[in-house]
């Protein structure tokens, strides 16, 4: 400390004489480096005083691999324990000390290119930079010294200079790291009279908005498109003062996870383009809740400004999506405002939809319901279904005397009794101890991206084999395209392919099987192949279930759960009545042009072409649903915004309909649908718990069926548009037309 | 037409059922007469029909039937009287009338017919908004 403080004295008594000139203003907000040495001295020698009781930063915990490892560091005099090779900002982190920082965040390389993280360590020459420094047993750190306070200052000083002074109308103001550091650390008056320099802006696409004036060189963006993303779209042009961010030749970003960039920015170079200009962070009421767009069940917080959703941004959960979301989850919200379905209507003779009331609906449908037979009543539910409305929907149509009830994308005849057969085992942050994967059928990259994220986390940090079988996909992590149809599943069971033996020897291998698969008619013999598969790859243990399913559509899991899986393969064909509970995908076209339609939905989508009577319900940011994830987590959204128009909630639909039909359903709340879903499946009133598998598919009984020869079909042909909200989507429209391989 | 009723004063109580019953009947008829006035000063006609105002006039009546009670129905006769004044003197706007006598308090007034008698509470809230 003594040497640091040497230096800056002498430094400042140097520079009177190189620039006599009394036009020169010097800045000094921190009076006490004008002390002199002695009282320095004086604080050194008296007893440290005791150690303040801090709590680690945003709950940073420390896990001791090896009790050995442990080191001892004192962070501003209070001692900590801390694991060998932390950095001294992870152990200050620890000790309960937030380090102002613009460059460095964890989940990506550190770069310790911005230098506002720097720290006063005893018996080193200069203030250090402390993400970059690695924590070495006994070193004392100190952070609030002046050398730390001036060194943070003048680095706030360097920043700000080509900094634009445009906070009031930037889309970051109010969330901005830089604005809020300047105000805590920064100096108190400036000296810049120069010129500003200027960056021209980048076209990122029709997600990321740019002001590269704004840029601050973090190359946080950077890193996370290479590390994270695994695109090499972004990169950094020319040096010093001309240093800037860009795309080196004149194109898109084109990643599904491109939107990150914004949250990862800390200062307003990168915002969200559909969200510019259009409320500030304050005015928003966030409502944590979860996605529907995928099976992943990404967490997120809906920030809403009255009736209206502004933005969707993600929310920490190591176990799912860390801290990151894929586009389609960020900015399908527009979708939420467009072809909305706001009051009941009937279709009239003449092939218009006329606008009713409820009881007039109701008693439409109800008396349709009467008039065909029980096993000609058939229910579909849709991929955004929650699982209460699901479970209203199966005991309708059960009391009404139909078994025939379905979600979309199940397939017809899916096998539900084994909980392992339809969902992600090994889980999702699980799939970071595989060792080897074997994706069969499925593009984890399209189907679910925050999957996909994961196995390219793992492939980077462990140097997994990846095997994949399907048509050609863009993987953006290095695999073997194996073969594209079941016939290489053979091969590899029988091990006479070379992939074999790769699968022999690894540890912790991960079959992935895509949910596409349940469409096919010769499933049974591909999953019994795959089984083969995990029993040579010795996949299923006690300790490890490498026997995947990656399912497609968030209500998948838990229609599989609830039981709804119809008792006729063909029940469309000969369908009377059909009440699609927002089944958008199914296919209609072998349903007689006689049969009576109930379209129940958010959404004027494909359904609607087809209906009868349209019954408006709440999309998933109105209402309050459980949700399972394709590894069996259970999470519920919760309403952030009222419902449109007239519109209800999906299970108090169905329940006001049944007493309509005359047959009530025995509850009135949410309390009583869930506690008769219980009954059911317990697991599922278990919210933000992964309930594993305990049975595997070893139980099950042979298949004799024979494999076709056909080869795996793309399942997912647009990532943009899936789903009636993100067809709706004017952005996803605009990224599909942009960005979308072709 | 000037409203005279303002410059009468209270009427002594009714000293029986019989007295208090004609008093309502003849204010019930005032509230009819005048009417066709209160269509004409709040522009009523593309809202609501007389008919429909005479309903809802003797709804209001019918809603108090079961008191016996001279001293209640005197008082109650006594703020009919009152309100009544206020319509009549253009001392209500537009929406006051609407929103208290055409639209009633359980959304449009056409829609609660006897419909729904018989069904339960859950289904009665349902017709009726989302959150309950």
């Amino acid at each position: 400390m003594t040497l640091g403080l040497l230096a800056s004295r002498a430094l400042r008594s140097s520079r009177p004489i190189n620039s006599p000139t009394t036009f020169l203003r010097t800045i000094i907000s921190t009076p006490e480096l004008h002390n002199n040495t002695s009282s320095a001295a004086a604080v050194a020698d008296t007893p440290p005083p005791p150690p303040p009781d801090r709590t680690p930063v945003g709950g940073a915990r420390v896990h001791f691999a090896n009790p050995d490892d442990a080191i001892e560091v004192f962070v501003d005099g209070f001692p900590v324990k801390i694991p060998k090779g932390m950095t001294v900002l992870q152990a200050c982190e620890v000790a309960g000390v937030d380090i102002p920082r613009f460059c460095y965040h964890n989940r990506l390389s550190i770069a310790g290119n911005c230098r506002m993280c720097l720290v006063e360590v005893e018996k080193s020459p200069k203030p250090v930079a402390s993400c970059a420094m690695p924590a070495l047993p006994g070193m004392k750190i100190k952070t609030d010294t002046p050398i730390a306070k001036k060194a943070r200052e003048g680095v706030m000083e360097f920043l700000l200079m080509n900094h634009p002074l445009d906070c009031p109308i930037c889309d970051q103001g109010g969330e901005c790291d830089l604005q809020d550091q300047s105000m805590a650390f920064g100096s108190d008056r400036g000296r810049f009279t120069e010129v500003k320099r200027s960056v021209v802006d980048k076209n990122l696409g029709p997600l990321v908005k740019t002001v590269m004036t704004r840029c601050i060189q973090c190359t946080r963006c950077v890193r996370f498109a290479t590390e994270i993303a695994g695109v090499q779209d972004l990169g950094m042009l020319g040096r010093g003062s001309g240093e800037e961010i860009g795309t080196y030749v004149e194109k898109l970003m084109t990643s599904e996870l491109s939107g990150n960039v914004i949250d990862i920015c800390p200062v307003g170079a990168l915002t969200s383009k559909p969200f510019a200009f259009k409320a500030r962070n304050w005015e928003l009421k966030g409502t944590e809740s979860i996605d529907v767009t995928d099976a992943v069940g990404s967490n997120i917080r809906i920030d809403s400004r009255g009736p209206e959703v502004m933005r969707i941004v993600p929310r920490l959960n190591e176990d799912i999506n860390e801290e990151w979301i894929s586009d389609k989850t960020r900015f399908c919200y527009d979708g939420l405002k467009r072809q909305r379905l706001n009051d009941p209507m009937i279709r009239d003779a003449d092939g218009r939809f006329k606008t009713v009331s409820w009881r007039d609906a109701l008693a439409v449908v109800a008396e349709a319901f009467h008039q065909v037979k029980p096993t000609e009543i058939v229910g579909v539910a849709g991929k955004l279904s929650d699982a209460e409305s699901m479970m209203a929907l199966k005991d309708l149509l059960n009391k009404m005397g139909s078994n025939n009830v379905w979600c979309e994308g199940n397939g017809l005849n899916v096998n539900a009794d084994l909980r392992s057969g339809y969902l992600l085992n090994s889980g999702i942050s699980g799939l970071e101890n595989a060792d080897l994967f074997l994706l069969v059928g499925t593009q984890p990259r399209v189907e679910a991206a925050m999957v996909n994220a994961r196995i390219r986390k793992t492939v980077l940090a462990t140097q997994a084999k990846v095997g994949y079988v399907g048509p050609p996909a863009d993987l953006n992590y290095n695999h073997e395209h194996l073969g594209t149809g079941p016939e290489v599943l053979t091969q590899i069971a029988e091990g006479r392919h070379p992939f074999s033996s790769l699968l022999k020897n690894a540890k912790n291998p991960a079959i992935v099987v895509g949910a596409g698969i349940f469409e096919r008619k010769d499933k049974d013999a591909i999953f019994s192949v795959v089984e083969a598969i995990a029993k040579q790859g010795n996949a299923i243990r006690p300790d490890w279930n490498g026997l995947n399913i990656l399912l497609l559509n968030a209500a998948q899991a838990a229609a599989l759960d609830l039981g709804l899986v119809p008792e006729a393969d063909n029940s469309l064909e000969t369908a009377k009545f059909v009440y699609l509970m927002g089944a958008d995908d199914v296919n209609l076209e072998k349903l007689p042009s006689d049969a009576f339609v109930v379209y129940q939905g958010h959404h004027g989508d494909r359904g609607v072409y087809r209906a009868n009577v349209i019954l408006p319900a709440a999309a998933f940011s109105e209402k309050e649903g459980i949700y399972v994830n394709t590894e069996g987590y259970v999470q519920q959204t919760l309403p952030a915004v009222p419902t449109v128009g007239d519109a209800r909630e999906d299970w108090k639909i169905i329940r006001a309909l049944s007493e309509v039909a005359g047959v009530p359903l025995p509850y009135d709340t949410v309390g009583a649908v869930r506690s008769r879903m219980s009954t059911v499946a317990p697991h599922l009133l278990n919210l933000d718990e992964r309930e594993p598998t305990t049975f595997t598919a070893e139980v099950k009984p042979k298949c004799s069926e024979k494999m076709s020869k056909d080869p795996f079909t793309n399942v997912v042909e647009n990532f943009y548009m899936t789903d009636a909200i993100t067809r709706a989507s004017k952005i996803m429209a605009q990224c599909s037309a942009l960005l979308s391989k072709k | 037409m000037a409203f005279t009723m303002r410059a009468v004063k209270v009427p002594p109580n009714s000293v029986s059922l019989e007295e208090a019953r004609t008093r309502t009947f003849e204010f019930f008829k005032s509230a009819c007469r005048s009417i066709p006035t209160v269509m004409e000063i709040y522009n009523l006609y593309d809202v609501v029909t007389p008919s429909q105002l005479r309903s809802n006039i003797a709804a209001q009546f019918r809603k108090n039937a079961h008191i016996t009670n001279t001293k209640v129905i005197d008082m109650l006769l006594f703020k009919g009287m009152e309100e009544l004044g206020d319509v009549v003197e253009h001392a209500k706007q537009r929406h006051h009338i609407i929103g208290q006598y055409v639209v009633g308090h359980h959304g449009l007034s056409q829609d609660s017919g006897t419909k729904d008698e018989g069904a339960s509470d859950f289904l009665k809230n349902f017709y009726k908004t989302n959150y309950f």
